[in-house]
């Protein structure tokens, strides 16, 4: 195109030249004839006035010395006039004829002069004098004919000139109109072939770039021309293929790399090993198209690396051959230079030898999992289907090992962690039984002294009964005695109750029967102790919880508040609704918490009771509370008493 | 920053603006004129062109414009001079000594020719193959003078004759002429119109500067003693400023590269300053004639 442009423009510059050259030519040519007319029409005017000029001088030639004549300044004034005209006339360029003709009436103009001269100066004898005013007046005479014959050669001449001229201009004009109209329209038809060359590829290529930027990435244009257009299209053309050939590679990457996301972020939630085969196996069958995949691990029992299953490709009895002895598997990862060992076609080379063969194994890659430097094992990959093996697959799958390495580790930890929860949970479960028998130990006097009443009216009613022979009045006793014993189980089965090692149990329940019960079997060590008791029970709703653990609960805030109240004194048992909360407060107007204690009466084994307490009562409540979702606030003064709040939400929802 | 195009727009302008003035006080300048006379020394349209340079210089010079007037003829100088209203005139000697006499003109200045001189002489002359050597050869022959009031082209002759014995020309001489003009006495003996001739030496001179061959041609039989060149005479009324001014130019011209040209076209090396007493010689001269320059009108 360039070549073609500036052969374009270097052909228009030509004709245009040519145009213009032929313009100028029939311009100066034109120009150059009307010039010679008017220089013609000049001389014409210069030859009349040479010819007015003589006549006015041969006037005064022969009005001298008479009354016409003119006085000498005039006359020496037009012959001066007279010899300009004539000094014009030489001073143009002429024919060589004429310049002869002009020359001799030059010279004749200069006799004239003289005679003149002569005839003005010259005095003595009057026939001297005529004659002298003869030879002037005939040299004069002589000028006009010389002048008149001028005159018919120029009008001749003017008359081929301007008919020449005319001519000229005509055919100038036809030839410019022409020139300029071919010049036109050649410029026209180079300027069309131009904006075609140059506007069919461009748009062309915008049209292969809207295509591209709508997503059509390996669009090719068709363009067919031979210029430097064809070059451009043909470039654009191969970075379309190549955009498009990269934006596989990228998206084909992607697809790994997603894949390679997708497989190592399960890892996160995997606590199995064998999920961890799975997952590895099948998660790599879809990155990599490949027929065989799995995971060979150290066995330390056996001291081998064996292949572990489930396997992709594989089936459990193929699997079950797989095992290389400890020595050699290090050795094929040593002589691999600890890199990923990748073996394409040469078969002689497959670390199982004929077991590979049996699997029938065409290629075959192995990726070490290592774990601190440690060879754990390999991920064992064969038979890709799209070609060989290659260090794109080995870095992918490398990085994929690293995650699995960590996977192994993490299932590990995971599995002893759970172990550890499993015995933080038997202690934990110890640690309140033994609180609860705790709390139970302290109230065993009173639950004895309780259990002894009932006891007591059944002996003495036994023995009433032993005596008695009316039948009505044994049948009366015996009533006694079977209620006073029914009073005895309640209280007993009530102990067992609350001392049965039971699981958690979230149900709806009462607080206000809750908190009665507890206070029921605290009753005579209230009474012991001189303890009022101050009941104030609000319009609460139902709640979810334990009842068993929340009546521990109060259990050991009361016996905590009856510990205070040593010579007596007032315990308050109030409840009322909050706003989404059950506020169960128990106040004992007791010695009260030192401050400096009150922030560390939740810690386990921290108790002011010293042999009596465990230090457990408190800090197992607050727990029970925490998995409830409450909590419980504590006021003291020392001297005045404590108040115990416990919050409980309306609903737990997701209970411990 | 010097703008260009500005400073060429200021001087336009101020061109503009000055111009007409420069103009109008020229104009307001030349409105003094003089009229000087030039007598026929040779052919009038030629005595014309050789002065009209130097008239145009002086006119610029001096401001006054210098206006020339041929006159046809030497004898009716004087009458024309006072007719005419002229100012002043380049004088021959003759003529001079006749306008100082009668007209009490002063002489201002005179040329100083190529070859150093300021004088002119009368030569008489005939042409080489005439086979006349002496007076006695030139009885009954052609003889041509330039104008009775020239010195050179008449008187000169006149004494020379009449020293020789002859006293009637009228007798003694076959035809004689007056031409008018030095120049035509010449080319009237070159193209045998007369055998005899006389002329000034500066015209002589000049014609045979331009055509060698007239030396060859001419026979110089007898020369005069030496005139004072053809001399500017102004008016003795003439305002002082003029004649001073027209004086100063003429004398210094040679110092100047444009007076210079205008000496060069002329034929002459400067200007010197005239007086009357360089007419002496043509006083004696008239005596030497038995002319007596009051009474003498110079008529043909």
């Amino acid at each position: 195109m360039k070549k073609k442009i500036i052969l374009s423009l270097f052909f228009l510059f030509l004709l245009f030249t040519v145009g213009a050259i032929m313009t100028m030519f029939y311009i100066l040519r034109v120009t150059s004839r009307l010039d010679t007319l008017i220089t013609l029409h000049q001389v014409e005017i210069l030859r009349q006035d040479l010819v007015i000029n003589v006549q006015t001088v041969q006037s005064h030639l022969y009005t001298i010395g008479t009354s016409f004549g003119k006085e000498m300044d005039i006359i020496v004034e037009n012959v001066a006039t007279l010899d300009n005209a004539i000094q014009k006339c030489s001073g143009c360029h002429h024919s060589p004829e004429l310049t002869t003709k002009i020359n001799a009436i030059k010279d004749l103009t200069e006799q004239y002069k003289e005679a003149l001269s002569t005839f003005i100066t010259t005095t003595a004898g009057k026939e001297r004098v005529e004659r002298l005013q003869l030879v002037g007046a005939n040299i004069g005479n002589v000028i006009l004919e010389k002048t008149q014959e001028m005159a018919f050669i120029a009008n001749q001449k003017l008359n081929e000139r301007t008919i020449a001229a005319i001519k000229d201009v005509t055919s100038s004009r036809i030839i410019l109109i022409i020139t300029l109209l071919l010049c036109f329209f050649i410029a026209l038809t180079i300027a069309a072939s131009l904006t075609r060359g140059i506007t069919e590829p461009v748009s062309e290529l915008l049209k292969a770039t809207r295509k591209i930027k709508a997503g059509e990435l390996g669009y090719t244009t068709s363009y067919r021309g031979k210029d430097e257009f064809k070059e451009l299209l043909e470039a654009f053309n191969d970075m379309s293929i190549t955009l498009n050939e990269n934006n596989k590679r990228i998206m084909q990457h992607l697809n790994r790399l997603s894949g390679l996301y997708r497989i190592t972020l399960s890892f996160h939630a995997i606590t199995n090993v064998e999920d961890i085969y799975k997952e590895v196996s099948y998660g790599i069958a879809e990155l990599i198209d490949i027929e065989q995949c799995g995971v060979i691990l150290f066995d330390k029992g056996e001291e081998l690396f064996a292949h572990r299953f489930p396997a992709f490709g594989l089936q459990p009895e193929q699997i079950a051959h797989i095992k290389i002895p400890q020595d050699n598997f290090i050795d094929i990862y040593r002589s691999s230079n600890r890199r990923p060992l990748i073996l394409n076609d040469n078969t002689a080379l497959f670390p199982l030898g004929e077991l590979d063969k049996s699997l029938n194994v065409k290629n075959l890659m192995l990726i070490w999992i290592r774990q601190k430097g440690e060879l754990l094992g390999a991920i064992r990959v064969a038979n890709k289907k799209s070609g060989d093996f290659t260090e794109e697959d080995a870095r992918i799958l490398g990085i994929l090992a690293n995650n699995v390495s960590v996977a192994f580790e993490n299932a590990k930890l995971y599995e002893n962690l759970k172990k550890q929860m499993v015995e933080l949970k038997e202690t934990q479960e110890q640690l309140v039984q033994a609180a609860k028998l705790a709390a139970i130990g302290e109230l065993a006097s009173n639950i004895a002294h309780e259990i002894n009443n009932p006891l007591t009216s059944i002996l003495g009613y036994s023995e009433l009964v032993k005596e008695e022979t009316d039948i009505t009045n044994i049948m009366r006793d015996i009533e006694v005695i079977e209620k006073e014993s029914l009073r005895a189980r309640d209280i007993v089965q009530q102990l067992l109750e609350f001392s049965r090692k039971r699981p958690l149990e979230i149900k709806e329940i009462n607080i206000n029967d809750i908190l009665s019960e507890v206070l029921a079997l605290v009753s005579i060590p209230l009474k012991d102790s001189n303890i009022n008791i101050s009941k104030s029970y609000g319009d609460i709703p139902l709640i979810e919880g334990d009842p068993n653990q929340l009546k521990q609960v109060f259990l050991n805030i009361i016996n905590n508040a009856i510990f205070a109240m040593q010579g007596g004194g007032t315990l308050t048992a109030k409840t009322r609704m909050g706003r989404d909360s059950v506020y169960i407060e128990i106040c004992d107007t007791g010695k009260g918490i030192p401050k400096e204690l009150l922030q560390r009466i939740f810690e386990p084994f921290f108790t002011t009771k010293q042999e009596k307490g465990t230090g457990l009562g408190l800090s197992i409540s607050y727990k029970i509370i925490q998995s409830h979702k409450g909590r419980i606030d504590v006021e003291s003064e020392e001297g005045r008493g404590s108040k115990f709040a416990v919050v409980l939400p309306v609903s737990v929802r997701q209970p411990f | 920053m010097f703008d260009k195009k500005k400073f060429i727009f200021n001087l336009i302008v101020l061109a503009f603006i000055f111009t007409p003035l420069r103009i109008s006080a020229k104009q307001d300048v030349l409105q003094e004129e003089i009229l000087i006379g030039l007598i026929p020394e040779q052919n009038i349209f030629k005595q014309m062109d050789r002065y009209r340079p130097l008239a145009s210089y002086l006119s610029e010079k001096s401001g006054v414009r210098i206006r020339l007037t041929i006159l046809s003829r030497y004898g009716d100088i004087v009458e024309r001079f006072v007719s005419r209203g002229m100012d002043g005139a380049f004088f021959d000697s003759l003529t001079g000594v006749m306008a100082v006499t009668k007209l009490g003109v002063e002489p201002v200045a005179r040329p100083v020719n190529l070859d150093g001189t300021s004088t002119v002489r009368s030569y008489i002359f005939v042409r080489a193959d005439s086979r006349i050597n002496s007076v006695s050869d030139m009885k009954g022959k052609r003889i041509v003078f330039v104008d009775r009031a020239t010195a050179t082209g008449y008187l000169f002759v006149i004494a020379f004759l009449q020293e020789k014995g002859i006293s009637d020309i009228n007798k003694y001489f076959g035809e004689y002429f007056f031409t008018g003009s030095h120049d035509s006495a010449i080319y009237s003996v070159l193209d045998n119109r007369a055998d005899i001739g006389s002329a000034q030496s500066t015209i002589f001179n000049m014609l045979v500067s331009k055509d060698p061959t007239i030396r060859k041609e001419l026979h110089i039989i007898a020369q005069s003693e030496e005139f004072p060149e053809t001399t500017l005479c102004l008016r003795k009324n003439i305002s002082s400023d003029i004649k001073n001014r027209i004086t100063d130019i003429l004398l210094h011209m040679n110092q100047d590269p444009a007076g210079k040209e205008v000496l060069k076209k002329f034929g002459a090396l400067k200007f010197i300053r005239a007086e009357v007493k360089d007419f002496n010689p043509v006083f004696n001269l008239a005596k030497r004639a038995r002319v007596d320059i009051r009474g003498y009108k110079g008529e043909r």
